[in-house]
């Protein structure tokens, strides 16, 4: 695996419609910018040896890395892969939706949902939005948020973006009734 | 005074860690961060002539310390920290003055050396945008500005701010010098004037 660089984010809301956040909300990306594992190969049929030589490893660096970012117990997560122009949207979700990454997470957030995702390709500096669910229940919707992502610089056209974000909590104000007592 | 009287809404950390430039990893690994403060901009319909200087007593020490203990937390440190600068972006309901008095008075900038241990005037850069813009700080050596190998820059943005009424204030570091700094320094140059480089700039 080739890393080029590794981003950090945090985003502490201390206000949101006027009013005092209590505690501050806070929500942590960590991306690691790397080389296209299937860069220059034309179509690859069977991604397999590219997923199995680099997924399990980059969720291993990323998963403590956006937790100690984050300084509290993950209650939301979510997950990202962008392309660079050069590559297949696949070869993104081909690193990021699997066990060997996503269980690096979920194991050490004490998580046990399906990670969401956003999966693009585009150009350096294109902006990104990472879903967030609750780490235990999908269904919880004060968790349902997400976090926006631009690096300056990446992905260059043979480079992939992978990132994780966790948050600390659900929504800043969040005020909008369980789903459980919607009518049907 | 808390965070909410003070009209802070945000705070946005974000760094970048480069393990590898054009292929290499660096000779002296770096870290560069920015902190950025999203705050209410307190002077909004006031007039091109208003003093500005009550408000700055009030909110720029305020900025100086929260943003420089976030990059010393998350950068290992003072001591770490060897390059620094300063922005400010401000919405479109604000002056750019309004960004200048935030960042350009010793209610800051004395503040920043003082937190960091430097002793450099601090670079800057100002704007006045939409939300989401991107803004380039620059940085140099606190120090010794004419320090080379530290001159570098950290693009900054935040999605949702600064809104028209707001003012986005920004500090920047780095742990160490450019990924593969190699352009010498001013002991090094040659002597440079238009008559030495000849038929090049005739």
């Amino acid at each position: 695996m080739s890393i080029r660089k590794i981003v950090t984010l945090t985003e502490d809301v201390l206000t949101e419609g006027g009013r005092e956040v209590s505690p501050t909300a806070r929500v942590a990306v960590v991306a690691a910018i790397i080389k296209n594992p299937w860069a220059g190969q034309g179509f690859v049929e069977d991604l397999s040896a590219g997923i199995d030589g680099n997924a399990s490893d980059i969720g291993a660096l990323l998963a403590p890395r956006v937790l100690e970012a984050l300084g509290s117990p993950a209650e939301a997560y979510g997950k990202a892969a962008i392309v660079g122009l050069n590559g297949e949207i696949e070869h993104g979700s081909g690193l990021i939706h699997t066990l060997a990454f996503g269980n690096h997470f979920r194991d050490a957030a004490n998580a046990t949902t399906l990670l969401p995702a956003v999966e693009k390709r585009g150009p350096a500096g294109v902006v990104f939005d990472i879903p967030l669910k609750h780490i235990t229940d999908a269904t919880i919707r004060s968790h349902h948020q997400s976090i926006e992502v631009r690096i300056n610089d990446a992905p260059h056209a043979d480079e992939i973006v992978i990132a994780l974000a966790a948050a600390a909590q659900g929504r800043p104000q969040q005020r909008l009734a369980a789903f459980s007592t919607e009518a049907n | 005074m808390n965070d909410q009287r003070l009209g802070i809404r945000k705070i946005v950390y974000y760094s970048e860690e480069i393990l590898l430039e054009n292929g290499a990893a660096p000779a002296i690994p770096a870290v560069r961060a920015t902190a950025a403060a999203v705050v209410t901009n307190p002077w909004l319909g006031g007039d091109a002539s208003d003093d500005l200087g009550k408000e700055v007593v009030q909110l720029a020490p305020v900025l100086a310390r929260k943003l420089t203990d976030v990059l010393a937390a998350n950068l290992g440190g003072v001591d770490a920290i060897e390059a620094f600068g300063k922005a400010a972006l401000v919405g479109i309901d604000g002056e750019i003055e309004h960004g200048a008095a935030l960042i350009h008075t010793p209610f800051f900038g004395n503040l920043v050396r003082e937190s960091f241990d430097g002793e450099s005037i601090i670079c800057f850069a100002d704007d006045r945008a939409e939300a989401g813009t991107s803004l380039v700080v620059p940085l140099w050596h606190k120090n010794a500005a004419a320090t080379r190998t530290h001159y570098q820059s950290i693009t900054t943005r935040i999605g949702d701010a600064p809104r028209p009424g707001e003012i986005v204030v920004v500090l920047g570091a780095s742990t160490g010098p450019r990924p593969h700094s190699r352009i010498g320094d001013r002991l090094t140059d040659p002597i440079v004037k238009a008559d030495t480089l000849g038929e090049l700039v005739s």
